[in-house]
């Protein structure tokens, strides 16, 4: 279902979605950021991407998986902790950062179903809004199956013709959504398909940077696996894992436990977001640890994203989103060290 | 209420059997359920072990699958779960989930003769697989064991040892000599060496210290034994046990679920980051 709504209605639309919670872009401080939405007049399609991914929705930096506390009969009791079936609408999703969480939903499910992570995403609804410009000048969506104009992972695309939203409903959950308001969408006219097309095909020559032949490099990977190319690579590496913690794609994570009182006991397991990038991530407990450098963390993240998910579930799990390369603080940049890696040894 | 893996089921510590002190203090945990729980393992697989405030391990049964009545864990004591659960009592409750992982392949084994080779806690892993052998001695050839220990007093299992050699062959090692000591002395692929095992109709499992792994394979094979003939079991930090947490892969293999039992046909193509 194609329709039309005037940037004058979408408020309206807004309002009648009051029994979800609504995420949107909102400006803070400068960063833009997905926010419980307060007022509907504060939407604005005028923000690059977040820079969080709204990952953070979905998959929170840190939840409760159960409460424990000391218990006369059992010694100890368990009180699972899943989180509510909140209907929740996030607005304003980039097409990178909606085909990453299909690419996240591939890791949660499997043997063992992920309820936390099923619960929350079974419930959201997720409207995007296609490129017209790139976000960022390091996006490359192009270059591992994506588009600015991608529909993958959403259930609405929006794409912004200037006075009004050209809407794409591509799912039952998304004509749900537009059907609260059927009343402020108007039918498509002829020459709108005309103007979509045209607005993508210049989106996608705005986006600039490039990994060649992408498909060579899982085999190339493996190929170079112990080359000292890696070394060379994560020379600047500080360790900060900020590629990791904004990627959309990385969902590692660990598990601890918080006490509160000792006796009588009382605490929670806490999951909070973990990183590959850390010394500490793989360092058994003798002290041993199968990733001691950086430069075989960096071939790690390169590898689980390049050839491992490959191998696993037969896609990069990478969008293309350009964060990773935006706020390295010592200019790693996956594109470049991607491109040495098809070069290296030619 | 849709299953939640992440939950551990209450079991209380049965029994408590101190194996080895000192610093690197060893212990046997037996385990019951507290409610009815359907929790039944195959030789080789690991269960997640919580101590209510101080988190969780993954460690290797050591029981057999024919023993209905508990499930046993032998733990060395070396991070915050395994000191924490040295300090437990009988009578305490831990959480257990699982069971995670692979298994050793032993009703392909049927017929063969088997050699298990263990280092330090490395023999809690094969307990389980040698207990369920012995168990069904018939559907099986000769079963042997070379089982190595810093010093005697390092042994794990000491007296189940000495029952398992009316049973089977057994050769024991110590790393360095030490007053009356009766046995081998040297490090375990030493005393494969001095023992020339047979590759004929064999399969070999190898469960120890990484080193220890490395060099008791390339002394098997120097006696002809083929990759596919080499069992192992490999080790990773481990927090969600069900492939999701990302830190315990070789590769694109998580240990925790595709894991820890690997032939060395199999383990030789992964990266070595075990």
């Amino acid at each position: 279902m194609e329709k039309i709504l005037t940037k004058q209605t979408f408020p309206q639309w807004i309002e009648k979605l009051k029994s979800y919670t609504i995420y949107a872009p909102v400006k803070d401080e400068g960063h833009w950021s997905y926010e419980i939405l307060e007022d509907a007049a504060s939407i604005s399609p005028e923000y690059p991407n977040a820079v969080e991914s709204p990952k953070k929705i979905i998959f929170p930096q840190r939840e409760i998986l159960f409460d424990f506390g000391s218990q006369e009969n059992t010694g100890v009791a368990v009180n699972e902790n899943l989180p509510a079936e909140q209907p929740t609408v996030i607005f304003g999703v980039r097409p990178c950062d909606a085909k990453a969480l299909t690419l996240t939903d591939k890791v949660f499910s499997g043997d063992f179903e992920d309820p936390y992570y099923w619960k929350r995403r079974n419930a959201a609804v997720l409207v995007g809004l296609a490129c017209n410009t790139p976000p960022s000048p390091n996006c490359f969506c192009l270059s591992v199956n994506g588009s600015p104009f991608s529909k993958e992972g959403l259930d609405v695309l929006l794409t912004d013709l200037g006075d009004a939203y050209f809407v794409e409903v591509l799912t039952e959950k998304g004509e749900q959504l537009v059907g609260a308001a059927g009343n402020l969408f108007s039918d498509t006219p002829d020459k709108t398909k005309s103007e979509v097309k045209k607005l993508r095909t210049e989106a996608e020559k705005k986006i600039t940077r490039q990994v060649k032949d992408a498909d060579r490099i899982p085999a190339k990977l493996k190929e170079i696996f112990d080359e000292p190319f890696w070394e060379d690579e994560a020379l600047g590496c500080i360790r900060c894992g900020i590629c990791t913690y904004l990627c959309p794609t990385c969902h590692c994570f660990d598990i601890n436990d918080e006490v509160a009182s000792n006796s009588p006991l009382k605490g929670k397991r806490v999951r909070t977001w973990d990183n590959c990038q850390f010394p500490d991530f793989t360092m058994h407990s003798s002290g041993h640890n199968p990733r001691p450098d950086k430069a075989s963390r960096l071939r790690q993240r390169i590898s689980h994203k390049y050839n491992y998910f490959v191998e696993l579930y037969n896609e990069y799990q990478c969008t293309g989103c350009g964060r990773c390369i935006d706020k390295c603080p010592v200019g790693i940049d996956i594109i470049e060290v991607l491109n040495k890696v098809n070069e290296y040894g030619a | 209420m849709e299953h939640n893996e992440y939950i551990p089921k209450p079991a209380k510590l049965i029994s408590i059997k101190e194996e080895v002190g000192g610093a690197r203090a060893i212990k046997t945990f037996r385990t019951q359920f507290i409610d009815e729980h359907s929790f039944s393992h195959q030789c080789g697989q690991c269960a997640m072990l919580s101590v209510f405030g101080k988190g969780e391990a993954m460690i290797s049964i050591s029981s057999s699958p024919l023993q209905k009545d508990y499930h046993q864990f032998s733990i060395l004591k070396t991070g915050r779960v395994t000191s924490a659960l040295h300090e437990m009592v009988e009578g305490d409750t831990i959480g257990i989930r699982g069971p995670y992982g692979n298994h050793f392949p032993i009703d392909e084994w049927k017929g063969k003769n088997l050699v298990f080779i263990g280092g330090g806690i490395g023999l809690a892993p094969i307990w389980s697989v040698l207990q369920t052998a012995l168990g069904k001695k018939e559907d099986y050839g000769e079963l042997t064991l070379f089982y190595g220990s810093r010093t005697s007093k390092d042994q794990v299992f000491r007296e189940e040892l000495k029952e398992l050699k009316k049973k089977m062959t057994v050769h024991l090692s110590v790393d360095v000599e030490e007053p009356g000591w009766q046995e081998f002395v040297g490090f375990v692929p030493a005393n494969i060496k001095d023992k020339a095992p047979n590759p004929e109709n064999t399969i070999t499992v190898t469960c120890g210290p990484p080193i220890m792994i490395k060099f008791a394979i390339l002394a098997l094979q120097e006696f002809g034994f083929k990759d596919e003939q080499l069992y192992t079991t490999v080790e990773n930090k481990m927090k969600c046990g069900i492939g999701k947490c990302g830190r315990c892969n070789i590769g694109p293999h998580y240990v925790c679920k595709d894991g820890p039992v690997y032939s060395w046909a199999e383990l030789k193509n992964l990266p070595q980051e075990y």
